[in-house]
């Protein structure tokens, strides 16, 4: 897998500590099962910032998965930000009408 | 891009596609005999499966419509709907025998179709279960002039599983009109709680928006392959204003349509002329994997042994002769053995002659009456592919004979104390250079009365002689000889065993015959593995050098000069077991100088062609060795007595002694 | 351009649809039947797969069925192709997990017109 996912939350991390979680470049059903854990941990600390400016291929698996998390992190009041987002992210989400609720940057509402 | 051109896989279509009626035919054959497994019906199933598929992509419209029926009817026979039974199994036989017959007409351009395969297809439509339905193409009904339309679309979990992704489905929409997401959402069955969602299933809805003079058409092409992954709901927007919506329409099907019937017409029309064009048949061969990786393996070595060599090329003294030495020998293996994986590459399995047997057994025993047993062994015996194509003819003559003449009805084996059903036994394998290939009945045996009376009769022998079993035996052999009291319409078509014989010896082979009586015949045909390798001996005759196949070759003999005989009008002759043969001296037949002339000093090589004898005179034998034929036809002109030239191992030319014309010019110094 | 995995049993049909694909662009593999194809699948990673369905050996459909057991072919488009033009049996190829199905016959612009529609 070509792209690097460094999660960049402590293990034990305290509430109100951002944590940041970079996507794959290779953001693809496959890949999610991995994202899924590691998004899960974050969860807990309920801010969670996405890197996703290295995404070169995404599905509707991946944009699913952080549709999910927004759901998660809105029943329990957490936040979602964003570091980065590649064209190819901004693209496919704006497809899928999914742009306005992921609160992507740079994208216009869908 | 450029319209690919397919003719270049009819060939393969074609080669695959007989092997594929072989294999039908064979697992028919297998089911007739009261075999049970249904892998069989698999098989035939497949192959007329992949027939009519090649057939209709590579545009043979004829094969493709006959398979179809064909097919139709082995589906009732695969889902058990219906039963294989004898008549249905002479049916599928002849179906066979019609699609081959198709191919082969398909393949030289002709039409396929003709008055059997039609009154055959008929046959075949008229039991397939509630006729075959022709593939009606139901005209799609015009669509309505829209300003778009609504789909709601809902992912069943399992969609993403399926390899339909939406965010294709929502880019062929796009290509469509515009697309405009209404509202997407995630569905109820979605987990609440984020860790317990399986992220491999999908739970998303959208509802959609496609503006534009879409076609219905077009709109459920784009979903065909969802039936059962989603839940789907399309409903068309009214058109807001005539003016603008309903010209667009047309224009804007037109060219799809345009497009789609187009293009098939046209590949199959050039597909045909390019068959028409080029039955021409420059001839291929499969060749296993293995064999390609052995001789890559061969010149690997052989090239290894070349760097060896020229190390000791360039840096040569007489200390590195020893090295030398290996090298060559080691030159001479890796030539050997390249020269045997090349050879082994021409090599295919008899077992696809043998496989034809089954079916013309089957069909003499219906027509004879007689009960036979065929026997296969050897299958996987290789042999050169030349030789495989000529051989089945002669092998198809001893088989009818087997059967013809050989084994007996079942009443006459009962009197005889032998089981009714007779068996026929074919049999390859490898015997030193040679492929011998038996067939084997345990019938009756030659009749040697009759045939004796038959040579008698036509004057091949003298009334009285007095001839060995293995004598009369040879007689078959002789031209224009049949011993069938009635001609059947099997044996008796003017083809005798002479012509078996002959066409065996053109493939540079013999045929003979045991026999026993009331036990049975044994025919055994022995092949050389290759037809351009020989094993010779080499013989100096002068300063030329000339090869005698080893498989001709009877003896070779110094002669006391006593021991010639001159006979009237200048030929000479010597006794051999019992025999007087006459002495071609090989110096005066060929025209060379310098060569021994007293019969004492030279060699004289005894050969045998057709049964005839000669001696040939030489000065000396240099040793044996495998000569590569190369045509003296192609590179000079054919020369009388000389088969072929070949190089020997001083790098000489030698000709190769062409013992069937040499001996020809014995008999007419013995009839001198 | 795209990895293809090409699998039919038939040389010639199967050498139409890599010649084709190779014109475009594509690098294909070939396998004879079912369980080459598991083999090739393993050995690498396709983005698509085109597949008969009566093959000896292993069938397209139970081919299938092992490919979607793969987490790794768990999304990759996976095309019969088939003569059969009854649903049953492209129902039964949905079920083990094809994406969709190309009816044979199809001519070369057929197939890259659904290559590209499944490649996106």
């Amino acid at each position: 897998m070509a792209g690097k996912r460094a999660a960049k939350h402590d293990e034990g991390q305290a509430a109100g500590e951002v944590a940041t979680v970079v996507l794959p470049a290779d953001c693809r059903i496959a890949a999610q099962a991995a994202l899924q854990a590691e998004l899960a941990q974050a969860l807990q600390g309920g801010a969670i910032e996405l890197d996703g400016s290295q995404v070169e291929r995404v599905d509707t698996a991946a944009l699913q998965l952080l549709v999910l998390l927004r759901r998660a992190l809105d029943g329990c009041s957490g936040t979602l930000a964003w570091r980065g987002s590649s064209a190819a992210l901004n693209d496919a989400a704006g497809l899928l009408g999914l742009a306005r609720i992921l609160e992507l940057p740079a994208v216009g509402p869908a | 891009m450029a319209a690919v051109d397919l003719t270049q896989f009819h060939k393969t279509f074609f080669e695959e596609s007989l092997e594929g009626l072989d294999a039908m035919e064979a697992a028919l054959l297998a089911l007739d005999s009261g075999s049970t497994d249904h892998e069989l019906v698999h098989t035939i199933f497949r192959a007329a499966h992949s027939i009519k598929g090649g057939a209709a992509t590579f545009g043979f419209a004829d094969v493709a419509a006959f398979t179809h029926v064909a097919e139709s009817l082995l589906e009732e026979v695969r889902s058990e709907r219906r039963v294989v039974d004898a008549a249905l199994t002479d049916l599928l036989l002849r179906s066979v025998d019609c699609m081959r017959a198709m191919l082969d007409r398909t393949a030289q351009g002709l039409p396929a179709a003709d008055a059997t395969s039609e009154s055959l297809r008929v046959e075949l439509a008229q039991l397939v279960e509630g006729e075959v339905a022709a593939v009606a193409v139901a005209s799609k009904p015009k669509s309505a002039a829209v300003a778009g339309w609504d789909i709601r679309f809902v992912a069943m979990p399992h969609l993403l599983q399926t390899g339909n992704e939406p965010l294709r489905l929502f880019r062929e929409l796009q290509q469509l009109g515009r697309l405009e997401v209404l509202r997407a959402f995630i569905t109820d069955a979605a987990p609440a709680e984020f860790a317990a969602i399986d992220p491999g299933q999908c739970y998303l809805g959208w509802e959609l928006r496609l503006h534009g003079a879409v076609a219905r058409a077009d709109l459920d092409a784009v979903f065909e392959w969802l039936d059962g992954d989603c839940e789907l709901a399309i409903t068309a927007l009214a058109a807001p204003q005539e003016a603008a919506a309903p010209a667009p329409v047309p224009a804007a099907a037109a060219p799809a349509v345009a497009a789609s019937t187009a293009v098939p017409a046209a590949a199959p029309a050039g597909a045909r002329e390019g068959s028409a064009s080029g039955p021409a048949d420059g001839g291929s061969i499969r060749v296993g994997i293995d064999k390609v990786d052995a001789l890559i393996d061969m010149m690997g070595e052989l090239v290894i042994t070349q760097s060896m060599l020229n190390d000791i090329g360039t840096n040569f003294d007489v200390s590195q002769l020893e090295r030398l030495r290996e090298g060559l020998a080691q030159l001479e293996r890796n030539t050997r053995e390249l020269q045997d994986s090349v050879m082994r590459i021409r090599m295919l399995p008899i077992g696809s002659v043998f496989n034809r047997f089954p079916r013309l057994v089957r069909d003499l025993e219906r027509k004879l009456g007689k009960q036979v047993r065929l026997e296969l062994q050897g299958e996987q015996t290789e042999l050169d592919k030349t030789v495989l194509e000529k051989i089945g003819d002669p092998m198809v003559h001893l088989v009818r004979n087997a059967i013809d003449h050989g084994l007996e009805v079942p009443e006459q084996r009962r009197a005889a104390g032998k089981p009714e059903t007779g068996t026929l036994t074919l049999d390859a394998h490898h015997e030193g250079g040679n492929i011998v290939v038996r067939i084997s009945d345990d019938g009756a045996g030659l009749n040697r009365e009759r045939i004796l009376a038959k040579a008698v009769e036509r004057g091949l022998v003298p009334a009285g002689q007095q001839l060995s079993d293995d004598e009369v035996a040879e007689l078959i052999f002789q031209p224009g000889f049949s011993t069938a009291a009635v001609a059947t319409d099997l044996s008796g078509r003017g083809v005798g065993m002479d012509v078996v014989r002959r066409n065996v010896r053109d493939l540079g082979g013999t045929v003979g015959v045991k026999s026993v009586a009331g036990k049975g015949s044994v025919f055994t045909i022995a092949l050389p593995l290759t037809l351009a390798i020989i094993d010779g001996l080499v013989t100096a005759v002068g300063e030329e050098r000339y090869i005698v196949p080893l498989i001709s070759i009877v003896e070779s003999l110094r002669l006391g000069a006593d021991t010639v005989r001159r006979i009237a009008g200048g030929g000479e002759v010597f006794q051999f077991r019992g025999e007087y043969l006459p002495i071609i001296r090989l110096h005066r037949a060929f025209g060379c100088t310098d060569a021994i002339a007293e019969i004492e000093r030279g060699i004289v090589v005894v050969v045998e062609d057709e049964g005839q004898r000669v001696g040939l005179l030489v000065d000396e034998l240099l040793g044996q060795q495998q000569a590569v034929i190369k045509s003296l036809e192609k590179h000079y002109e054919r020369v009388q007595g000389v088969s072929g030239a070949t190089i020997v191992s001083d790098g000489s030319v030698a000709l190769i002694v062409d013992v069937g014309g040499v001996v020809r010019l014995g008999r007419r110094v013995k009839a001198a | 351009m795209a990895k293809i995995l090409a699998v039919d049993d038939s040389t010639s049909m199967r050498g139409m649809v890599a010649f084709t694909l190779r014109g475009a662009g594509h690098e294909v593999t070939e396998a004879e039947n079912g369980q080459l194809a598991l083999d090739a699948a393993s050995a690498s990673a396709f983005d698509l797969v085109l597949a008969d369905v009566n093959m000896p050996v292993m069938d397209g459909i139970s081919m299938v069925r092992a490919l979607r057991a793969r987490p790794e072919y768990q999304g990759v488009p996976i095309l019969m192709l088939t003569t059969e033009s009854n649903t049953e049996k492209k129902m039964e190829g949905k079920a083990a997990g094809a994406t969709g199905w190309l009816v044979k016959p199809f001519d070369p612009e057929q197939l890259l017109a659904t290559v590209k529609r499944v490649l996106g």
